[in-house]
């Protein structure tokens, strides 16, 4: 059955991106609709009661790169948009004792002091030096990247003035700039510091969502990419959305309603319309079929142009490109609803340590060894993990006296040898919970619930190709101006009329927005 | 003190010491050169040697080159037989057929492709690193010239450039190819004195590196007599025998020291890797140099030998998948040998890969993968690493040895350097020392 | 008590009054025992004040290349410098720009103790590489205090049980006080007669106690960090962090300062055959620097009039600010104040400035900020040479 009205634009999936496309086409007056195929918005950035009074931020957890000029454009604030700073990160180590990062400067150096003297004063300089690389790199996030194979004078130029942008850096920054983007993040730390387990809690971030370990080439970069975020103009400070990421959802969709734009749930895409080479609308699975000027996809490039479209509606070598986007998911999710909070052999008791981060990653060679087994197809006996308790900085994610433990894990292979059973599952989130014992002994007993989420799930709740939560690999190649393909990332398509603003474009994923926004500009500009 | 003074002293008879040497002696220059080891090196040298070099030396090409083995590779099968890998492009497609018809039919156009992306890293080879930072109109002027060729070769070069170089080998052939023998054979050659697996960024770079100088199809560097051939060719002094050090003063090079004897001379190459060449000068450096230095990555990765051969010229390599590869660095990562080896046998010398030390069972393991009893292997010890330094992507160009520091010069004055640990690397034979010298001869 | 205490935190933390207290260096220090830190100050000018200076970072060099190290890392010429001589120096980048400031205590051939006010202990080693000599720090173990004012020699020759008073001005010497063994050093952040105490953090709480019990007919008063800085701006004593950055902090070119351009081109030896940023500074020192730092004094009938203007007497800051307030000529900014205060001694309202080029030259007519009742107004001043307050007993 044919719908009636036309839309200016229909936006292909309610997750982050395509919520931020939404409010800023709503914003300049445009007729807009987002198609959702879950009950919900927010996509990989969802909080759900899986168990009753239990609300788990069942995806992405922490807050830190949603760019500030999408939170004050669509005065996310006042859509109920709080971010809680997390303020410390502690790593137990295998001997008993610990390395903790305190949001007090002096407190961190006296720590880290304990550890190595050294490794205390290269801190300082390292943290100087990051800071400048991402203010080097800040402005890249926000550009629409340019074309180098292309002849167009506006390609030149835009090349021109980033070559003027690197050129003026300097050559001691820009050194460490390329070093930054070409080593691994072991080596690259290794050139600063001596403390194994610093090294090993640093080199954990820079492996986030990826298919390689932190001796593997091209994982600086990541680390990096992580401490680009701006929190009341702190750099790299991580936050808890209060409410958990479907908080950030929730505030950008309030936003985008706020200005007009309409939200449809429960609403999946079966595929696009192409007329003569152009997008003209979306039927939906149930039939339904609706027109836009344009259509904006907020899917991974998988989806959104081996699933939405036909081969023959895209050019050859693009599908090619698309067909080797590499997707591999490699990250796991353990959620737990706990009776009570368990306490770490290495800092015994309750205290303001669990108002922060415990970071499983006590030495390089542990978070190698874990990369090992996914490297040949099995999920970490030894995971890495990210743990947070949300409700220790939200009590509204849990009943009174009681908490929720949201465990990030690396590493767990999309393409398991033999599959993701549901066998497979619960052996995941035994190896996860028992590793955790280990460091927390007693642990085990005070849960009450467990969610275990591995790639499969991912993929098959929110879509995310292999449960790839980047919505492809952040690899040197697959970056800028080759994300998702080469000529193909200025958020347009070989489709006329068809746009995508996911995290498959630049400048990647990490619940930044800036996707969705650049797209909405790049529609705006066009003139739709 | 030495009667007659010499121009310039270069520390190394290796391919590029001896390179950098002749072109300053054609230069007018008298040149010394000092060498620690008693006998000249007998092995082949296995790299692309620019023609520049046998042009601009006046190089007899039959004297110094080598016959080229064809097939170049031979690879063991699992099922038995062995897959070979020939210098005429269709002869090897018809050889992968037997193992993997689709794989045939990518062949050719693989090899075409790859050939012209190692055409851009040659150019770039015989002329020394781009500056980046520059603001002289030559340099730019260059640094467009390298721009345009590379525009000139087509989008899908482009493409192909900034797509594959910062790729992993094993991604690169995972795209194009299905069988694990061909995929091992390639795959080495992205792991050659490099102490990463085929999975890690930056092996496609090293891939096509040691592609340049060879035709397309052929996934090795050539042979040559280069180092042996200037050895005895007139022009220059050489002294063997005598470890020296340099001498430098109030931050200028003023000789170097062998033995008891102070030989001075106001000009010295080092081709020499940059740590063992700065080791005594640290204190006439500047802090953040020493340290730049002390960070160069030098993770020797190979061990070399010789057994007793299978009367063939055809080098055997024992890689039997990109898997394999992997395993066998993984044992390197913690600090091991490798339990499994990467072995290349040419000839009867053997590259066995990874291993930084020979430890006790190691030359079993290797006799084991060339399918021969143990007795008939014997390994060198260890040497250090063969490139000065390792063909990472932030080790590579302008940021060779050290960045900033990447056109030979050193902030000692006087002092150069042109081993393989400058641009271009190792498995470039020469090329460095006519880089080195062509800077020197323009600064001086 | 998550920051740390120094060895002396037993006594100084009895004493405190207002508890007022504040960090230095990741320890917790008095700003002030008493409610005001009025009588403290006064005691460093007409008594003796006790400061507990333990924060700072300590190094001890030896060894055979030691002074080669000393002589790479700072602008003096360690190498001339004799046993028993204490130099005050800055440090600096490879640009010419400071790093850090602090003493080198000439404790014995080949032996050092290096004070800086920022960790350096990583810039140390990698100056050294190459070089026979060994570094430890000692901050920790080591227990320092400040002696400062006209009674401070009649203290101390009452305290120890050698004879101190031909100690020279920036000298030291080994001494006990009752029987605790200590390095005295002439030296102090005041630009006053006084005398610092080096020693092991063990004894710290018995020096304490001593001085304390030997001073008290003399005045001795402790004093906290807010009496200090009125001291160190009429002494024309920079301080890090406040009147200016180390390049290592820096976060543009702009905040990073040379020598030449915090009057401290008297400590650059240029006739050393190297040292870090001696090639910067040659050609700096013979174009001229582009900045001064120098002392301004506030005229007081300006200032007057502006606060009558708003019907209010003058008020004057007792306590020293570390703002950065705008300095004028002719209507232009021409450089800006870094400290500044109100000289009980001197009854002067005077601060330490950077001052563009040719602004510098004491005598110079000049404007400083002053807010005003909510109103940034300007009050006339004159660039005053530096110290403000230079008296003999310093050096006698």
């Amino acid at each position: 059955m044919a719908s009636s009205r036309t839309y200016d634009a229909i936006i292909i999936g309610g997750g982050h991106n395509g919520l931020v496309t939404a409010a800023y086409l709503a914003r300049a007056g445009k007729k807009v609709v987002v198609l959702e195929k879950r009950p919900r918005v927010g996509g990989a950035a969802v909080t759900e009661e899986i168990f009753p009074g239990f609300k788990f931020t069942m995806f992405s957890y922490v807050v830190s790169l949603l760019r500030p000029e999408i939170i004050r454009d669509l005065d996310l604030p006042r859509h109920g948009l709080h971010v809680l700073p997390l303020e410390s990160t502690v790593t137990p180590m295998e001997n008993g004792d610990y390395l903790a990062a305190w949001g007090d400067h002096d407190e961190t150096r006296r720590e880290l002091y304990r550890h190595s003297p050294r490794d205390a004063e290269a801190y300082d300089e390292y943290g100087r030096l990051m800071h400048f690389m991402a203010q080097a790199v800040k402005p890249i996030l926000g550009m629409v990247p340019p074309d180098p194979t292309s002849f167009d004078p506006r390609d030149l130029f835009a090349l021109l003035r980033l070559g003027k942008h690197f050129r003026g850096l300097g050559a001691e920054r820009l050194h460490a700039l390329i070093k930054l983007m070409t080593m691994s993040s072991a080596d690259f730390l290794d050139e600063w510091f001596e403390t194994d387990v610093l090294k090993a809690t640093k080199s954990a971030s820079g492996i986030i969502g990826t298919f390689l370990g932190p001796r593997s080439p091209g994982t600086a970069y990541v680390l990096l990419h992580h401490y680009m975020g701006e929190l009341d103009g702190v750099f790299r400070a991580w936050g808890f959305a209060k409410g958990g990421t479907g908080a950030v959802s929730e505030s950008i969709a309030s936003a985008a309603r706020a200005f007009g734009a309409e939200i449809r749930c429960d609403a999946p895409v079966m595929r696009v319309i192409v007329k003569g080479g152009r997008a003209t609308g979306v039927a939906l699975e149930n039939g339904d079929e609706i027109s836009a000027k344009v259509v904006v996809t907020g899917l991974d490039p998988r989806r959104s142009f081996l699933q939405l479209l036909e081969e023959k509606d895209l050019p050859g070598d693009f599908v090619a490109d698309i067909k080797r986007f590499k997707f591999r998911g490699s990250s796991g999710k353990v959620n737990l609803a706990l009776d009570s909070l368990p306490s770490f052999t290495c800092m015994p008791g309750i205290g303001r340590q669990h108002r922060g981060a415990f970071s499983i990653s006590p030495s390089l060679e542990y978070v190698e060894r874990a990369y090992d087994d996914a490297k040949y197809g099995e999920f970490s006996r030894r995971p890495y993990m990210d743990i947070v308790f949300p409700s220790m900085i939200d009590p509204g994610m849990a009943p009174a006296g009681k908490h929720v433990m949201s465990i990030f894990v690396q590493y767990a292979p999309y393409n398991l040898n033999g599959g993701w059973t549901d066998a497979k599952r619960e052996a995941f989130g035994d190896a996860v919970v028992n590793t955790v014992e280990g460091f927390a002994p007693g642990f085990k007993s005070r849960i009450l619930h467990r969610q275990v989420i591995t790639p499969l799930d991912i993929e098959r709740i929110t879509g995310l190709s292999e449960g790839n939560i980047f919505a492809g690999e952040l690899a040197l190649h697959q970056l800028f101006f080759m994300r998702p393909a080469a000529g193909w990332a200025k958020f347009r398509t070989p489709v006329r009329a068809y746009y995508q603003c996911g995290a498959g474009t630049h400048p990647g994923g990490g619940i930044m927005g800036a996707s969705g926004r650049l797209a909405a500009l790049a529609i705006l500009g066009d003139g739709a | 003190m030495t009667a007659a003074p010499w121009d310039a002293i270069v520390l190394g008879a290796d391919s590029n010491g001896l390179v950098t040497a002749h072109y300053l002696a054609r230069a007018g220059r008298r040149v010394l050169v000092v060498d620690p080891r008693q006998e000249p090196d007998a092995r082949v040298d296995v790299g692309w040697v620019p023609p520049q070099i046998i042009r601009e030396l006046k190089i007899d090409a039959r004297t110094s080159g080598v016959e080229q083995s064809d097939p170049w590779i031979a690879a063991p099968l699992a099922g038995g037989g062995r897959l070979e890998l020939w210098r005429d492009v269709a002869k090897s497609a018809d050889a992968i057929r037997k193992v993997s018809p689709a794989d045939a039919g990518k062949w050719a156009e693989f090899c075409t492709r790859m050939r012209r992306l190692a055409g851009v890293l040659e150019a770039l080879y015989v002329e020394a690193a781009p500056d980046i930072e520059t603001r002289e109109i030559g340099e730019l002027l260059h640094l467009g010239r390298v721009g345009l060729h590379v525009r000139r070769l087509g989008k899908q070069t482009m493409i192909d450039l900034i797509r594959i170089l910062p790729m992993s080998i094993a991604e690169l052939l995972d795209d194009w190819f299905e069988n694990d023998t061909l995929k091992g054979i390639l795959g080495a050659a992205g792991v050659w004195h490099l102490r990463q697996g085929p999975r890690a960024a930056g092996t496609a770079f090293n891939f096509l590196h040691h592609h340049a100088g060879s035709p397309a199809g052929v996934f090795r560097p050539p042979w040559s007599k280069l180092t042996q051939t200037l050895a005895t060719m007139p022009g220059v002094e050489i002294r063997r025998g005598t470890a020296a050090t340099i001498v430098a003063r109030g931050g200028r090079a003023t000789g170097v020291r062998v033995g008891n004897e102070e030989i001075s001379a106001t000009l010295v190459v080092s081709s020499a890797d940059p740590r063992t060449t700065f080791e005594h000068l640290k204190p006439q450096l500047d802090a953040e140099f020493v340290r730049a230095v002390g960070n160069i990555k030098m993770r020797a990765c190979v061990v070399r030998g010789a057994w007793r051969g299978n009367g063939s010229r055809v080098p055997l390599c024992v890689a039997p998948s990109l898997d394999y590869l992997e395993h066998a660095y993984d044992d390197a990562k913690y600090g091991r040998p490798s339990a499994q080896p990467y072995v290349e046998a040419m000839g009867t010398e053997i590259h066995v890969q990874y291993a930084a030390t020979v430890d006790a069972g190691l030359a079993a393991r290797v006799a084991t993968a060339l399918g021969v009893s143990s007795d008939q292997v014997t390994l060198e010890p260890a040497n250090g690493h063969l490139y000065h330094g390792d063909l990472t992507l932030d080790q590579i160009l302008f940021m060779r040895p050290v960045p900033g520091w990447s056109r030979y010069r050193t902030p000692i004055h006087g002092l150069y350097l042109c081993g393989p640990g400058t641009h271009p690397g190792g498995g470039i034979a020469g090329a460095a020392g006519r880089n080195a010298a062509r800077v020197i001869l323009k600064e001086t | 008590m998550t920051l740390r205490q120094t060895p002396f935190h037993p006594r100084t933390a009895a004493l405190s009054e207002g508890q007022a207290w504040r960090r230095w260096a990741g320890y917790v220090v008095a700003s002030a025992y008493e409610l005001s830190h009025e009588r403290e100050y006064h005691a460093i000018r007409s008594s003796a004040a006790l400061f507990d200076v333990s924060p700072l970072y300590k190094y001890m060099i030896t060894g055979r290349d030691a002074p080669r190290l000393l002589d790479r890392v700072v602008t003096r010429d360690v190498g001339k410098a004799k046993v028993g001589q204490v130099l005050y120096t800055p440090w600096c980048d490879p640009q010419g720009k400071v790093i850090d400031d602090g003493t080198i205590s000439v404790l014995a051939q080949g032996r050092y103790r290096m004070t800086a006010a920022d960790p350096n202990l990583r810039w140390l080693h990698l100056n050294a590489a190459g070089l026979d000599v060994a570094i430890e720090e000692v901050s920790e173990q080591t227990a320092a205090l400040s002696l400062q004012g006209p009674s401070a020699r009649a203290v101390l020759q009452n305290a120890a049980q050698q004879d101190l008073a031909s100690l020279k001005y920036f000298h030291l010497t080994d001494a006990k006080i009752r029987g605790i063994p200590v390095t005295i050093s002439r030296t102090g952040y005041t630009g006053d007669l006084g005398y610092e105490f080096w020693l092991d953090a063990a004894h710290a709480l018995s020096l304490w106690d001593a001085l304390i019990e030997t001073g008290t007919p003399y005045g001795i008063t402790p004093a906290g960090m807010l009496a200090l800085d009125v001291a160190r701006i009429e002494a024309g004593l920079l301080l890090i962090e406040v009147d200016y950055f180390s390049s290592k902090h820096a976060l543009i070119e702009a905040q990073k300062s040379s020598p030449f351009e915090l009057g401290l081109g008297w400590t650059v030896a240029l006739g050393k055959e190297s040292f870090n940023g001696k090639p910067a500074l040659v050609q700096e020192k013979e174009r001229g620097p582009a900045w001064q730092f120098t002392g301004i004094a506030v005229d007081w009938d300006s200032l007057e009039r502006l606060y009558a203007a708003v019907g209010l007497p003058p008020r004057l800051p007792t306590q020293a600010w570390r703002t950065s307030v705008p300095v004028y000529s002719g209507g232009r900014q021409v450089g800006y104040a870094t400290s500044g205060g109100w000289s009980p001694l001197l009854k002067q309202y005077i601060a330490l400035a950077h001052l563009e080029g040719a602004f510098g030259t004491p005598g110079t007519a000049v404007e400083m900020e002053i807010t005003v009742e909510h109103h940034r107004k300007r009050a006339a001043a004159r660039v005053t040479k530096l110290p403000f307050f230079n008296p003999d007993r310093k050096r006698a």
